[in-house]
């Protein structure tokens, strides 16, 4: 007894990392040797598993059967606006539609603002999608508005009232990783097949950020602005009203700038449902055609689109002066001029016939079968390497991955155990310098590495969980997370969700590097942040529709297209928070450091680099949660895993499924969000930020 | 109506202690056998409690201009706030005008805000959205006056505090001195009797400073308002004050005329704040003079009055040595001086 005693002793004097990483290893260790006689261990038995989903379903499907009769008289009367914006919109001649965007445009921003509107509504024009265009910004036009009063009505409550506020925090925290498409099955069920679904959806998946900068805003007016209010003897709302929403103006702004944006990403996507005409559908038909050329110009559009709807209400949020109001009554008197000479000589165009993008479409299409047919060899071996040498083994391990098809040889147990053998050494050598949970976690990622993410033993996968969750914040967090993943588990959902887990997780792996070192590079060249920065803008305003095509067009429907494209979206976050952690050192310690004779690349290393860390996980977060978010779009084009079920779950209209799928996907990227946001909060305390 | 005696303003054993459930861990703390203020107050800090005014007990008069002044979080902002009721107080009692505000309703507060209270603010607090002559008509909008009374009222204010001709300027464009000017034009606007302004003139630099401090003693010649008003600046709360409390650390140290502050401070904390002022310029005649008559009068009258200062008297007896009669404002002679006296009081702090 005392003899094992004295043997834990020194363990317990180890840092608490090291402790967690230690049991960790154990665990893992325990599982791997224990498999020939506990199956068990590995898999989750199926008969283990509780009919959660159907429950889910069931339970689900009867609330919605009740609250349908009500729903269907919304959707019913929400068609009323829906048509009359589409009246509006498509009823409205052309030049009159061009004209007005433009002379928005001017009265915003100025020339550079109406040139930008006047060129993307001509490009729309000219591509030959101008009705499809119309009807998705009709849909954009009717649910924005419905998502500005909720939002904003849920905000104000949540600042009058504080305990409003920390249930709407919560939500609005859960909303943010529930995936797009899991709002949709429910919905299909409830509003029926039609543009309203693609309505509602958007509406409801845009509310969140429109509520969340009102909060900020309303906590944001100066409180000596608020006590002038209360000192002039306003009332309540008087307060309200007339002088905290008007301040907090420029903020509410912001929201309504990402509510637009969410709005129409999220009218894209409800396109996969079907049923209207609109230019989110009509990029799906093109790609499954494999008219690759018909959707880049299609998905071009809707990237116009993205952008002057960006620029424009984005600039609402910066005050400044507006433009002279007599040039619009100009550019609206010459549209309307032109309109009218066209309709009398009867010559204005339909927008249906202008075809001037389609040999340019053509054009796209035969280079890129003449580029795939000539590149097609040297595509496919980029793409074979990836697979079978990073992918692979991470999903299903050294020991299944390694072929002789593919690497020239098989997996032995001798290979086994002399990885271990080399890992076990590298890790001792590591804790003999000290760092003993560097070498901990060595062992334990090579053990992952040789079985793959997808058949990880799930006690291993809940302890290592909790333990990093408890390095991360504490216990608390530990508890939730494990309770958490042990649902998915009773559901039946673990296999999927680790696939899910594998994807991106390699995903988030490759942005981590490569998006942190574009970031450091931009950090140090204000040159090449020139030329990122574009680049980041137009990333973070594509719908995430279109990601999808060109890694279509390129590498075709597969798990590694779909990794390419989460790729694309989710690097963002991390180059701009790598570089703002390290660009934003604080002045005096950057003269201290240089002061001490400290070289450049000392600079960087010992005092930017330690600074910019909390930051830098901040970026890491974002790129989590935008790789969930993206996941499951990129279901669309051969994911396995949790994406694939939520999608096929709205083919089938199966609530269950795609509510617990979601959930699943929800949890996980919970889970992640807040052990990042841990450690990130450690890193902060420790740095006295 | 009030009568002269009732005080403008009436502090009575006012604490403001920040924490969750202040309210029952100040009452716990007071109602122990034994408890001061200062016990109490220390039982409330040791148990994670901020008790940011303690105890405080004042008077100010109808009409008296009455400065607080206190270091950098010695809790003066918080005491003018619980005055004015933007914060709720932990205990204690306010009356204003006689009336008791603390615990009152909110329609009250409103009403007293509307009629009788005006504030200005250390940063200005103004409204970004609305133009100057908004801002300053802001709180007749919120009362319900009709539009072309409050722009005539406004436009009156605005005049009075010089800044005429600027009525369409947004704050943003505005001077740090111009600003505070707009936030003083509105605390007007309601022409209230009670005017609070916390640290009004701090964010400016010196020189707008003193013209304002010279317009405000301008304004406030011809107004006569009941002020309450907050500086950590001596040379300030001297120029303005008719009395002067100080606060430390949540509590009020010493109330008294600027120059009982300045010749007979209570302890090191108020002595530190007077000591860089010139004791000669602040202290007056009336200060240092008999009225018993015990000493008898010298052969010569220099014409000092009550309200000289001990340096401008001192100058017009230097060669003196036997004592001198002082006269009030009328000319009648109310005291002596002994040209003695006048050095001694200025010596005070070197013993
Ligand atoms: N809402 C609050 N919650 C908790 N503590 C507070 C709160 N407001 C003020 N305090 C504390 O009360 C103390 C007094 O603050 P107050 O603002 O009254 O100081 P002050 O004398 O006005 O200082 P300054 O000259 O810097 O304005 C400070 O220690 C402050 O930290
Ligand atoms: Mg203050």
């Amino acid at each position: 007894m005392s003899a094992a005693g004295a043997a834990i002793a020194p363990l317990w004097r180890l840092s608490m990392g090291a402790r967690a990483a230690f049991l960790t290893l154990i665990v893992g260790a325990l599982c791997l040797m224990l498999e020939p006689v506990a199956p068990w261990l590995i898999k989750w038995p199926t008969g283990w598993v509780l009919p959660a989903t159907d429950w889910v379903g069931a339970g689900l499907s009867w609330f919605l059967d009740a609250i349908k009769p009500f729903a269907r008289a919304c959707s019913a009367m929400l068609s009323y606006p829906m048509d009359w914006a589409n009246m509006a919109l498509n009823g409205t001649p052309w030049p009159m539609v061009i004209g007005l965007v433009t002379a928005t445009g001017w009265y915003l921003g100025g020339l550079s603002m109406a040139a930008l509107g006047f060129l993307g509504l001509s490009f729309v024009l000219v591509s030959g999608y101008w009705f499809q265009s119309m009807n998705t910004l009709a849909l954009v036009a009717v649910s924005v508005p419905l998502a500005i009063i909720f939002g904003g009505i849920l905000g104000i409550l949540a600042n009058e009232i504080p305990r409003v506020k920390s249930a709407l925090q919560t939500l609005l925290d859960v909303m943010q990783t529930v995936p797009t498409f899991a709002y949709l099955t429910p919905i299909l069920i409830l509003f029926g097949f039609g543009p309203v679904v693609g309505l509602i959806a958007s509406a409801i998946y845009a509310a969140p950020p429109m509520a969340r900068n009102v909060m900020l805003g309303l906590e944001r007016v100066e409180p000596e602005i608020k006590e002038a209010a209360i000192m002039s003897g306003g009332t309540r709302l008087q307060q309200l009203f007339q002088v905290e929403i008007p301040s907090a103006s420029s903020q509410i702004m912001v929201g309504v700038n990402q509510c637009l944006m969410a709005a129409l990403s999220m009218v894209i996507i409800a396109a996969v449902i079907g049923g209207f005409n609109d230019i989110g559908w009509e990029v799906l038909l093109t790609m499954r055609k494999a008219q690759f050329g018909q959707a880049l110009l299609a998905g071009m559009v809707i990237v116009v689109f993205a952008i002057v709807i960006d620029r424009m209400s984005g600039s609402l949020a910066i005050e400044r002066q507006r433009h002279d109001i007599r040039i619009v009554w100009a550019v609206l008197g010459i549209a309307g001029l032109f309109t009218a000479l066209a309709l009398l000589s009867n010559s204005l165009p339909n927008p249906d016939d202008l075809t001037l993008m389609n040999p340019v479409a053509q054009a796209v299409d035969q280079s890129l079968t003449d580029f795939t047919k000539t590149n097609g060899a040297w595509l496919d071996s980029v793409k074979n390497t990836a697979m079978f040498y990073g992918l692979l083994p991470l999903r299903i391990g050294l020991d299944n991955a390694v072929l002789p098809f593919t690497w020239g040889f098989s997996w032995t147990m001798a290979m086994s155990a002399g990885l271990f053998a080399c890992a076990g050494l590298a890790g001792l050598l590591l804790a003999w310098r000290g760092r003993v949970t560097a070498g901990l976690m060595l062992v334990i990622l090579m053990g992952m590495l040789e079985t793959g993410i997808a058949e990880l033993p799930w006690p291993f996968v809940l302890f290592g969980v909790a333990a990093l969750g408890w390095v991360a914040s504490g216990r608390r967090l530990a508890l939730i997370s494990v309770l958490l993943l042990g649902t998915i588990l009773l559901a039946g959902l673990w296999e999927r969700s680790l696939l899910s887990l594998y994807l991106s997780g390699a995903a988030v792996f490759a942005c981590a590097i490569v998006g942190g070192v574009i970031g450091l590079v931009c950090a140090v060249s204000p040159l090449a942040w020139k030329a990122v920065r574009p680049v980041c803008d137009m990333l973070q305003t594509i719908p995430l529709f279109v990601f999808l095509i060109p890694v279509l067009m390129v590498f075709q429907i597969g798990e590694f297209s779909a990794f390419l494209a989460i790729c694309a979206y989710a690097i963002v976050p991390m180059i701009r928070y790598t570089r703002h952690g390290l660009v934003e050192t604080p002045g005096d310690m950057l003269e201290a450091a240089v002061s001490s004779g400290a070289t450049g690349w000392q600079i960087l290393r010992d005092i930017r680099f330690p600074y910019a860390v909390p930051s830098i996980l901040l970026g890491l977060n974002q790129t989590i949660l935008y790789a969930f978010a993206m996941l499951v779009i990129a279901a669309l084009i051969g994911t396995t895993g949790l994406g694939q079920s939520i999608y096929l779950a709205l083919g089938k209209a199966d609530v269950g499924l795609g509510i617990s799928a979601g959930a699943a996907m929800a949890i996980l990227a919970m889970i992640s969000d807040r052990m990042v946001q841990g450690f990130a909060e450690e890193r902060r305390r420790a740095l006295g930020l | 109506m009030t009568s002269d005696e009732t005080p403008a303003i009436a502090c009575r054993n006012l604490w403001q202690v920040f924490g969750e459930g202040a309210k029952t861990a100040l009452g716990e703390a007071l109602a122990r056998p034994e408890a001061t203020p200062e016990t109490a107050a220390q039982a409330l800090h040791e148990a994670g409690f901020m008790p940011a005014v303690q105890n405080a007990s004042f008077d100010v008069r109808q009409g008296e201009l009455f400065v607080i002044m206190g270091l950098s979080g010695s809790g003066k902002s918080t005491l003018v706030r619980c005055i004015s009721q933007l914060l709720p107080g932990t205990d204690g009692e306010i009356r204003i005008d006689g009336e008791n505000v603390m615990g009152a309703s909110k329609k009250r507060l409103t009403d007293l805000r509307r009629n009788r209270l005006g504030m200005v603010f250390q940063h200005f607090g103004l409204f970004p959205h609305m133009t100057v002559a908004e801002n300053v008509a802001y709180p007749l909008k919120a009362k319900g006056t009709g539009k072309a009374e409050r722009t005539a009222r406004a436009q009156d204010v605005i005049s009075l505090v010089g800044l005429d001709g600027r009525e369409g300027s947004f704050p943003r464009e505005l001077s740090g001195g111009q600003r505070q000017r707009v936030g003083i034009a509105r605390s007007l606007a309601v022409n209230p009797d009670i005017w609070f302004l916390d640290e009004p003139f701090s964010a400016l630099d010196p020189l707008i400073r003193r013209q304002l401090q010279d317009e405000f003693l301008r304004i406030q010649a011809t107004l006569k308002k009941s002020i309450v008003f907050i500086t950590h600046d001596i040379a300030e709360a001297l120029k303005l004050a008719d009395r002067i409390a100080i606060m430390r650390d949540g509590k009020i140290v010493q109330i008294g005329t600027p120059t009982e502050i300045v010749l007979h401070p209570v302890d090191d904390y108020v002595r530190e704040f007077s000591k860089d002022v010139a004791k000669g310029q602040h202290a007056r005649v009336a200060s240092v003079m008999q009225t018993d008559g015990s000493t008898g009068l010298g052969p010569d009258d220099p014409g000092l009055t009550t309200s000289m200062t001990l340096d401008l008297a001192l100058a017009h007896c230097m060669k003196l040595y036997e004592p001198v009669p002082v006269r009030d404002a009328t000319g009648a002679i109310v005291g002596t001086v002994q040209p003695s006296d006048l050095v001694a009081a200025l010596q005070v702090e070197e013993s």
